[in-house]
């Protein structure tokens, strides 16, 4: 038996049919094929899945998907402008090699977007406490939080 | 199954009481991981009440704060009554997952859900706090050091829901901390939490309370060991005692994450912490 989500994502008003206990994460990926957002442990502590709703982050493969009912959603899709053009932290993450595999990426973005979006001068603790949730495993930190620096610094967050 | 989303605390009572098969969902990151391990059956029916706005928030009145069991664990490490007056709160808030899950986990889960390793529960013991849940009449009050029955299993009566956490604003010239040691600083299950609060006139403490998680099937207060700080400097020889009598105090298990032996030394070694913050942080001498 299905349910009719309406939400809306990254701006355009969507509405689905999905199971009960659906979480966001399927309902992104395979019916409204956004597969930008991924599936990393499927168990809320890796971070990979991270979407906005409502304004914060959430892990969208332990979240239920009718619990977003109404709401706005933001994945990673939604960041860049017209014609693929990259964000501010989108671009920062490129200019300091923020990005190795990639896989973690996406949620990473989410995340830091809320944040900066809350507190555009953000400093390094304040970083750090806000990616506590997301894990990566290839460059560490250090880059991803040398990217926020370098929009904080430029006051272009 | 069915996700049911009522729009009012009311419609979810009377679905609860028309309904058998219903599974109260309020954050949903411990119960949708549950239901995917295997831990809770797929076939139950959901009764989401995350989105229930009067149940979620924070006030304080007549010496009393009061806080919605809908309030999210971000809530509470942000409000400012709870920085101020229950800091243990909001720094027990602080450990529970990332700010993912932090943004849409909620106290009431937290407490209802009723994990050995519960964050938020030792904070509760030693606050003296009462949980309000809903009844037929009126609603019910049950204090906190009667809430938790055994590992995942509550004083909450079938059929009812936890509405509010009522907590005495604590008296002047009182610490309290929520210390928890993990394997790491983030994202981790308690190995042991401690919560300890300590209230003083004069010189000395008039009342300790100190309250566990993670070291047997439920969090508890230990009150052999407030005994030993009660009247006393929070002098090392009184930490000392308060730490061994602890130790015989709790009834830990060796599980993956850590052995029995290990957190009852982290439990002595936590209290005998907390007293020496809360010596520096009082000005006793």
């Amino acid at each position: 038996m299905t349910q009719e989500l309406s939400m809306e994502v990254n701006g355009i008003r969507r509405t689905v049919e999905v199971a009960g206990d659906e979480v966001l994460l399927d309902t992104l990926r395979d019916r409204l094929y956004l597969t930008g957002t991924k599936r990393g442990c499927d168990e809320g502590e890796c971070g990979a899945c991270t979407v906005i709703v409502d304004g914060a982050p959430v892990h969208s493969c332990i979240f239920p998907a009718l619990a977003a009912e109404g709401a706005e959603v933001r994945t990673v899709e939604g960041l860049a402008g017209s014609a693929g053009r990259l964000n501010p932290l989108q671009r920062a993450f490129v200019d300091q090699a923020a990005v190795q595999c990639g896989f973690c990426t996406p949620g990473f973005l989410m995340t830091l977007t809320a944040l900066l979006e809350t507190n555009s001068s953000a400093s390094d603790c304040e970083v750090d406490d806000a990616i506590a949730g997301n894990i990566c495993r290839c460059t560490g930190y250090t880059a991803i939080r040398a990217a926020v620096r370098s929009l904080v610094r430029e006051g272009g967050a | 199954m069915q996700f049911l989303a009522p729009d009012t605390v009311e419609e979810a009572l009377r679905l609860l009481s028309d309904r058998g098969d219903l599974r109260v969902l309020a954050g949903g990151t411990d119960v949708m991981i549950q239901r995917m391990t295997g831990q809770l059956p797929r076939s139950e029916s959901l009764l989401y009440i995350g989105g229930l706005a009067d149940l979620r928030g924070v006030s304080r009145s007549n010496g009393m704060i009061r806080i919605g069991a809908l309030t999210t664990h971000r809530d509470l490490r942000c409000d400012r009554t709870i920085v101020t007056h229950l800091p243990s709160f909001a720094e027990a808030a602080a450990t529970v997952g990332g700010w993912q899950t932090q943004a849409v986990g909620t106290i009431g889960g937290n407490l209802c859900n009723a994990s050995p390793a519960a964050d938020l529960a030792p904070p509760i013991l030693v606050a003296d706090a009462t949980m309000v849940v809903s009844a037929a009449d009126a609603p019910m009050r049950i204090p906190a050091d009667r809430f938790f029955v055994d590992r995942r299993r509550t004083a909450l009566p079938a059929g009812q829901i936890l509405l509010e956490i009522e907590v005495p604003a604590p008296p002047e010239d009182t610490w309290e901390s929520y210390l928890k040691v993990g394997r790491r600083g983030a994202m981790e299950v308690a190995l042991v939490g401690l919560a300890a609060r300590f209230s003083m006139v004069g010189n000395r403490i008039t009342t300790a309370r100190l309250a566990v998680c993670s070291v047997a099937p439920t969090p508890r207060r230990l009150r052999h060991a407030e005994e030993a700080l009660t009247g006393s400097t929070l002098d090392e020889e009184a930490a000392a005692e308060a730490a061994r009598r602890a130790t015989e105090e709790v009834d830990p298990i060796d599980d993956q994450r850590a052995t029995a032996t290990y957190r009852r030394m982290l439990v002595g070694r936590l209290i005998r912490k907390a007293a020496r913050l809360a010596r520096q942080s009082l000005e006793i001498r």
